[in-house]
């Protein structure tokens, strides 16, 4: 293999459909959480910005476009003591790494078929691995914009996210770790492939356990509630982007929410089938590409998936109460750790079993396995439940 | 491109860090410009295998892999005795740590 | 062509991050300028096919390695980073001497003595090899590495953890 000569159409071909599809994406997603919050708190959400100088107001779906234009006008506020050249490019690096991840999802848009032996956008042999690496990036950016504040609120919220992000960033890796394995593959396609030829991962016990915990650290790696403590309103006004205003704090809502649909993506990638799902064939020789009823519909399906999750997690925005610090932190090391590690062991005797071809050996193996995660998760629970003390008044008696 | 262009850049970067551990007075940024030189080496490694008679062999990968997971221990280490002597002299500049018993 | 302009956009990039690293005052500007020749040097590993090294380089260094140098420069200096006494150390002068010696030493034989330049191999760079590589004949190293990284951890712990002395906590300050 040498560098292929690519030509700057083929890039594009490649990437800017992908852009504006995700950007697309985060509007309306903005949109169905406030209206889907809404709904949860008994309220209606926005419904008045429709087509401009009519009275059609199409649920509000203009929302999106009014806060747009209302953010891009706004003015620009950079605080005196701060970092100005950091303050500027933390949103920027809070936007990229999200950007960039989104490469490496096994989307199969009908238009990337065409230039396949050109652009390979997800046949890196690695993906899995730079997925983890890049999405990283997005703890610096987080400190970087709460150190070049240089504001105490902005600073707490900075660290709170690094040590947030840096904790559930082993859980998140090792649930990860357990599709590889069975897959014994880094390539995002052909860990699509092997689900599409035997199960999707999340029909096994160790694939069920993986991804609910990969689930609840994606969440906490994207600061979503009820992991968003680095934002807590009520305690440090806005965290790392108190200081941030206009433009720049559009990117940095814009990047999380990019984010989102990129660890969203990569879930359906290890655990979900990825672009499988009635209609669409994965071709074994073709590494990743699937024969479809119509063009796009494994992309449909994807994107589907992906829906799916991000309506999850604004369920649980609207549900669940944010968690203390001491929480937060026992929750990783103490319960998700543990667990993840003890799954590990276990997808490790289950391939094996499945190794013998044996369907008495690989049913017993499965019941075992369940029985032995569910005790495991329940007994951690046990232990857990006495060391989380309730909240100790020390000033406000 | 040839192993020459790599070859003098590792160097010239491998230099960068040497001139940093020598003319610096922070502890942490002499722990930087360590780093900086193990990365020149690593960028050796990689160089000669790209350009080796056999990179089947997966040489200069495998060795890079087991230096950046040392070098990794080597940074946790080195920052937490750094921590370490701070507390004790409440500061990292190198020239006034020079004393070894208790004051 | 690509790959030329490439190599010459990405060791501008990593020789000037490594200069701004050590040479910067403001620690916090000097890890990010680390940072920024990381990633030059990732891209040069990218560039040599060496895709995994370049993951792991990213994940490791500017991932664990970058978070770690500035949670140490925060628990050590000023929050904001700046180090407003002397930075140059005393012996600065010879120290330069001796880094010009050591490059013309490194230069000359990577001009004289090295064999003519060979074109490179075409390679099918695998991830799945390198695996298998170090399960079969490496597996010693991998677990020694194991052990090291474990002992790190502790050691780590130990010395950052410091002796708790009791007599800090009933002094009147």
């Amino acid at each position: 293999m040498s560098l292929e000569p690519l030509t700057l159409t083929d890039i594009l071909i490649a990437t800017v459909p992908l852009m504006l599809i995700f950007a697309t994406l985060f509007a309306f997603t903005t949109w169905l959480e406030r209206k889907a919050l809404a709904r949860i708190q008994n309220r209606i959400g926005p419904n008045k910005v429709g087509i401009p100088c009519t009275r059609i107001g199409l649920f509000g779906l203009g929302q999106p476009a009014a806060d747009g234009i209302k953010m891009i006008f706004k003015e620009d506020i950079v605080p005196r003591g701060a970092d100005r050249l950091f303050h500027l490019l933390a949103p920027i690096l809070a936007l990229i790494p999200a950007m960039l991840v989104l490469c490496f999802l096994p989307l199969n848009f009908p238009w990337i078929k065409n230039i396949q032996g050109l652009v390979k956008p997800f046949m890196l042999d690695g993906a899995v691995i730079f997925f983890f690496a890049i999405t990283g990036l997005n703890t610096l950016a987080v400190f970087m914009a709460g150190w070049a504040s240089r504001n105490k609120y902005s600073l707490l919220g900075g660290i709170r996210a690094v040590a947030q992000m840096v904790s559930y960033e082993i859980p998140l890796v090792l649930s990860a770790v357990i599709v590889v394995m069975m897959v014994g593959s880094l390539n995002a396609a052909e860990i699509v492939k092997e689900q599409a030829d035997e199960y999707w991962f999340i029909l096994s016990p160790w694939g069920f356990t993986a991804f609910v915990i990969f689930f609840i650290a994606a969440l906490a790696e994207t600061n979503r509630s009820p992991f968003d403590l680095p934002e807590a309103e009520s305690e440090i006004i806005a965290g790392y982007f108190t200081e941030y205003s206009g433009f720049k704090f559009a990117l940095f809502f814009l990047g999380e929410y990019i984010a989102m649909f990129a660890i969203s993506g990569l879930a359906v990638t290890l655990f979900l089938g990825g672009g499988d799902g009635p209609g669409v064939t994965m071709n074994p020789e073709d590494q990743g590409l699937a024969t479809e009823a119509f063009p796009g519909l494994s992309a449909v399906w994807f994107l589907a998936k992906i829906f799916a999750l991000i309506a999850v997690m604004i369920w649980l925005r609207g549900t669940l109460p944010r968690l203390r610090v001491d929480q937060l932190m026992g929750f990783a090391w103490k319960f998700m750790l543990p667990l993840s590690i003890l799954n590990i062991l276990v997808a490790g005797f289950a391939w094996h079993a499945e190794q013998l071809d044996n369907t008495i050996i690989t049913v017993i193996t499965w019941v075992i396995s369940f029985a032995v995660l569910y005790g495991a998760a329940s007994g951690l629970n046990q232990l857990n439940r006495g060391k989380v003390r309730p909240r100790e008044y020390k000033y406000a008696e | 491109m040839t192993l020459h262009h790599y070859l003098i850049l590792a160097a010239l970067l491998f230099c960068v860090g040497l001139m940093g551990a020598f003319t610096r007075r922070n502890a942490i940024v002499v722990l930087f410009s360590v780093e900086i030189m193990l990365n020149a080496a690593n960028l050796n490694f990689i160089a000669f295998w790209r350009y080796s008679e056999n990179p089947a062999l997966l040489h200069g990968p495998l060795f890079t892999l087991f230096a950046i997971a040392v070098a990794a221990a080597e940074v946790a280490v080195g920052l937490a005795l750094m921590i370490a002597v701070y507390r004790h002299f409440k500061t990292v500049d190198l020239e006034s740590m020079d004393t070894l018993r208790e004051e | 062509m690509n790959e030329v302009v490439a190599f010459w956009i990405l060791s501008v990039i990593a020789v000037f991050g490594a200069l701004v690293a050590v040479r910067k005052r403001n620690l916090i500007h000097g890890v990010f300028a680390l940072l920024v020749f990381f990633a030059g040097l990732s891209g040069l590993f990218l560039l040599l096919l060496a895709e995994f090294i370049a993951a792991v380089q990213v994940l490791v260094y500017i991932g664990a390695v970058g978070i770690l140098l500035l949670f140490a420069i925060m628990l050590t200096e000023r929050v904001t980073g700046d180090d407003d006494r002397r930075v140059t150390s005393r012996g600065w002068f010879w120290g330069l001497v001796v880094t010009a010696a050591v490059f013309v030493v490194l230069l000359l034989p990577a001009i004289q003595q090295l064999p003519p330049p060979k074109a490179a191999q075409t390679i099918d760079p695998s991830v799945k090899e390198l695996g298998h590589k170090l399960m079969n004949p490496y597996v010693v190293t991998l677990e020694v590495l194991a052990l090291l990284l474990t002992a790190a951890l502790i050691g780590a712990v130990t010395a950052a953890q410091g002796v708790r002395m009791p007599k800090e906590e009933d002094s009147p300050e």
